[in-house]
C-alpha cells in the first residue's frame, strides 16, 4: 500500500498526475489543514507577537498597545529584578517539596495498600475526586478549613483547648500552606499511578525473589523500585509541570501574599500584567520563563533517555 | 483524608452565615446560600450556562481538529520528521505555563475583537487542550491495524469513508476518554475566565466563584455554595467514567 503511494507521489506526467496525487492525497493534507490553520493563527501568531514585543517598550494608548523599540532593555532590567528572582525561587520550593513529598507518599501508600488490599475499585474511585474538582473549588475547600476567622482547623484547635493558627497571614505559614494543600491535592494521583504500575508487574518475579530468600524490603528496594523507575519519572515530570503552571490555588488562597512570600511566577507575570500594564517587561519575562521549561524539558527527556540506554546494559 | 474537607464544604453551604462565623460548633441548617446565589438577580445562572456551552464547545471543537489530524499523521505515511516535530510542538506546548502567552494571546484576540466574549474563552481553552488531544488520538490510531484501512480502501471507500465508518469508530473508546478529560479541564477552567472577562455574566463559573472571595469581605455562605455545585457535576462524572479518566491521567504521562 504505502509503495502504491510513493509511486503515486512520483511526478513523472506533470499535468495528470498531479491532480491524481492531490486526488490521492487529499484527505491526507486536507484532514491536517483546519488544525495547521488553526495553530497558525492562535498559537504561532501569539508567541510570535510575545517575541516581539518582549523587545519593545509598549505603552497602552487609548486603547492600543503603541510598541517602540527597546532592544534588550527588557531582559537586562530582569537579570536585577529582585520581585522575578523571588518568584523563581518561590516557584523553586514549591514545586521541590510538593513533587517531593506528593511522589513520596503517593508510592509509599501504593506498596502500602498493595500489600493489604486486593480489590480497591471504590478506593480508587474516591482518590480521584481531588485531582479532578475545579481547582478553585479546591480553593474554596481549604479556605474554609484554614481561615484564621473560620476556619474549621481552628475550630478543632479551640476545642481541644490549642491556640489557634493564622498560618495563611505568616510568611512561611502561608508557603507551607499551599505545599500542603498541594500534597492534599496530587498524592492522590500519584497513589493511582504507582499502583496501576505496581499491579502490572508480573508476580512471578517476585515471587521467584522471595522462593530465594529475599525479604521484603530487600524485594522493593531491588526488584519493585528498579521496575517501576520508568512510573516513578513519569509522574515527576508531569507533577513538576503541573507545579510550575500552579495559579489558582495561589490567586485564592494567598494572593501571593503576605508580601511576596507565595508568589510564584505566574503570580508574579499576572501583576506584572495586570497591575503594572508593563507588557514589554512582562513579554520578556514569559520567554525566559517558556525559554527555562523548554530547557527543563529537554533535560529530562535526555536524562529518561540515558536512564532507558543504561537499563538496557 | 480526601473526603472530609470536601464535605465540611458542603456543610458549610447548608448553614446560615451566622452559625459560620460562630467559633462554637453551631450548626443551622438553611437552604439560604443556595437562595442568595440561584435568585434571578444573581449572575451565578448565567455563569453555570457559559461554563456548560464552553465546555461542549471547546471539547467539540478539539476533539474535531485533533481526531482529523491525529489519523492523518497516525496512518496516512507522513514522513516520520514531520510527525515527530508536531508532537514536539504539542508537547511544548503541554508544558508551557499558560500565563507566559496572556500578553500575545490578548492581542490576537483583540484583532479578531473577541476579548471578553465567549468565542475568546472557547479558543483559549481549545489552544491548551490541543496538544493532550492530539497525543492521545495519535496513539489511539496508532494501535488500530494498517491493514484494516488497506483493506477498506481496497475494497472501494473512499479515504473520508474509511476514516469515517471504520477507523473513527474503532477509535470511540479512546476518543470518549479524551473527550471526558478535556470537557473536565474546560469546566474547571479559571485563569482565562479571570483575564479575559470582567467576572459578571460573561465570564465561567469558575471566575464566579472567585468574585466571591475578595480580601476584604468573603461571603463563605454562597462560595461554599457554588463551590458544592461546581465540585457535582465533576464527582459525578467520576463515579460514572472512572476508567476513562484514569487512563486519560495515567496515559498521558506515560506517553508524553
Amino acid at each position: 500500500m504505502s509503495a502504491r503511494l510513493g509511486a503515486a507521489t512520483r511526478p513523472t506526467a506533470p499535468a495528470s498526475s498531479r491532480l491524481r496525487f492531490l486526488r490521492r492525497n487529499a484527505f491526507k493534507y486536507g484532514s491536517i489543514l483546519p488544525l495547521a490553520v488553526f495553530v497558525l493563527v492562535f498559537v504561532a501568531f501569539p508567541v510570535g507577537q510575545l517575541i516581539w514585543m518582549s523587545f519593545g517598550d509598549i505603552t497602552l494608548r487609548a486603547g492600543n498597545f503603541m510598541w517602540e523599540f527597546a532592544g534588550i532593555d527588557n531582559f537586562i532590567r530582569m537579570s536585577e529584578d529582585p520581585l522575578f528572582a523571588n518568584s523563581l525561587r518561590v516557584t523553586a520550593v514549591f514545586t521541590i517539596s510538593g513533587v517531593a513529598l506528593t511522589v513520596v507518599l503517593g508510592t509509599f501508600l501504593a506498596f502500602a495498600v498493595d500489600r493489604v488490599v486486593r480489590q480497591a475499585q471504590w478506593l480508587q474511585n474516591i482518590l480521584l475526586w481531588p485531582a479532578i474538582v475545579t481547582p478553585v473549588v479546591i480553593s474554596v475547600v481549604w479556605l474554609l478549613l484554614l481561615s484564621p476567622q473560620i476556619g474549621l482547623i481552628n475550630k478543632i484547635l479551640t476545642s481541644l483547648g490549642l491556640p489557634t493558627q493564622t498560618w495563611l497571614g505568616e510568611p512561611t505559614g502561608a508557603l507551607v500552606s499551599i505545599i500542603l494543600v498541594d500534597v492534599w491535592h496530587w498524592t492522590p494521583v500519584v497513589f493511582l499511578f504507582v499502583y496501576t504500575a505496581l499491579r502490572g508487574i508480573d508476580s512471578s518475579i517476585v515471587e521467584a525473589a522471595s522462593v530465594d530468600g529475599a525479604s521484603y524490603g530487600q524485594r522493593v528496594r531491588h526488584i519493585l523500585l528498579p521496575l517501576l523507575t520508568p512510573a516513578l519519572v513519569g509522574v515527576t515530570a508531569i507533577r513538576v509541570i503541573m507545579s510550575v503552571k500552579a495559579f489558582d490555588e495561589m490567586y485564592l488562597l494567598t494572593f501571593g501574599g503576605p508580601g511576596n512570600a507565595t508568589s510564584v511566577i505566574t503570580i508574579y507575570l499576572r501583576s506584572v500584567f495586570f497591575e503594572s500594564f508593563d507588557y514589554g517587561y512582562g513579554a520578556a519575562l514569559s520567554v525566559t520563563v517558556v525559554l527555562l521549561v523548554i530547557v527543563l524539558m529537554v533535560a529530562t527527556l535526555g536524562g529518561r533517555a540515558l536512564l532507558r540506554r543504561k537499563a538496557r546494559g | 483524608m480526601t473526603v472530609l474537607p470536601l464535605l465540611w464544604m458542603v456543610v458549610v453551604a447548608f448553614q446560615r452565615p451566622r452559625a459560620i462565623i460562630n467559633r462554637e460548633w453551631t450548626f443551622d441548617f438553611a437552604l439560604t446560600n443556595f437562595m442568595e446565589i440561584l435568585s434571578p438577580d444573581a449572575v451565578f445562572g448565567a455563569q453555570v450556562i457559559n461554563s456548560v456551552v464552553l465546555v461542549i464547545a471547546a471539547t467539540a471543537i478539539c476533539i474535531g481538529l485533533s481526531a482529523f489530524a491525529s489519523y492523518s499523521l497516525s496512518q496516512l505515511s507522513w514522513s516520520p520528521r514531520v510527525v515527530l516535530g508536531v508532537l514536539a510542538a504539542a508537547g511544548v506546548l503541554q508544558v508551557v505555563p499558560p500565563m507566559t502567552l496572556v500578553p500575545g494571546l490578548f492581542v490576537t484576540l483583540q484583532n479578531f475583537s473577541l476579548t471578553g466574549t465567549l468565542g475568546g474563552l472557547i479558543i483559549l481553552n481549545v489552544i491548551f487542550n490541543l496538544p493532550f488531544a492530539i497525543i492521545m488520538m495519535k496513539f489511539y490510531f496508532d494501535a488500530l491495524p494498517k491493514e484494516l484501512r488497506e483493506s477498506a480502501y481496497i475494497d472501494g471507500a473512499s479515504e473520508f469513508a474509511t476514516f469515517w465508518r471504520v477507523m473513527l469508530p474503532l477509535a470511540a473508546p479512546g476518543l470518549a476518554a479524551v473527550a471526558i478529560f478535556i470537557g473536565i479541564q474546560v469546566w474547571n477552567e479559571f485563569l482565562f475566565g479571570l483575564i479575559f472577562t470582567r467576572g459578571g455574566d460573561e465570564a465561567p463559573i469558575t471566575v464566579g466563584i472567585a468574585t466571591l472571595v475578595q480580601p476584604q469581605e468573603i461571603k463563605w455562605g454562597p462560595m461554599a455554595a457554588v463551590g458544592t455545585i461546581t465540585a457535582v457535576p465533576i464527582i459525578l462524572l467520576a463515579v460514572v467514567a472512572n476508567r476513562q479518566i484514569v487512563s486519560g491521567l495515567t496515559q498521558g504521562a506515560v506517553k508524553s
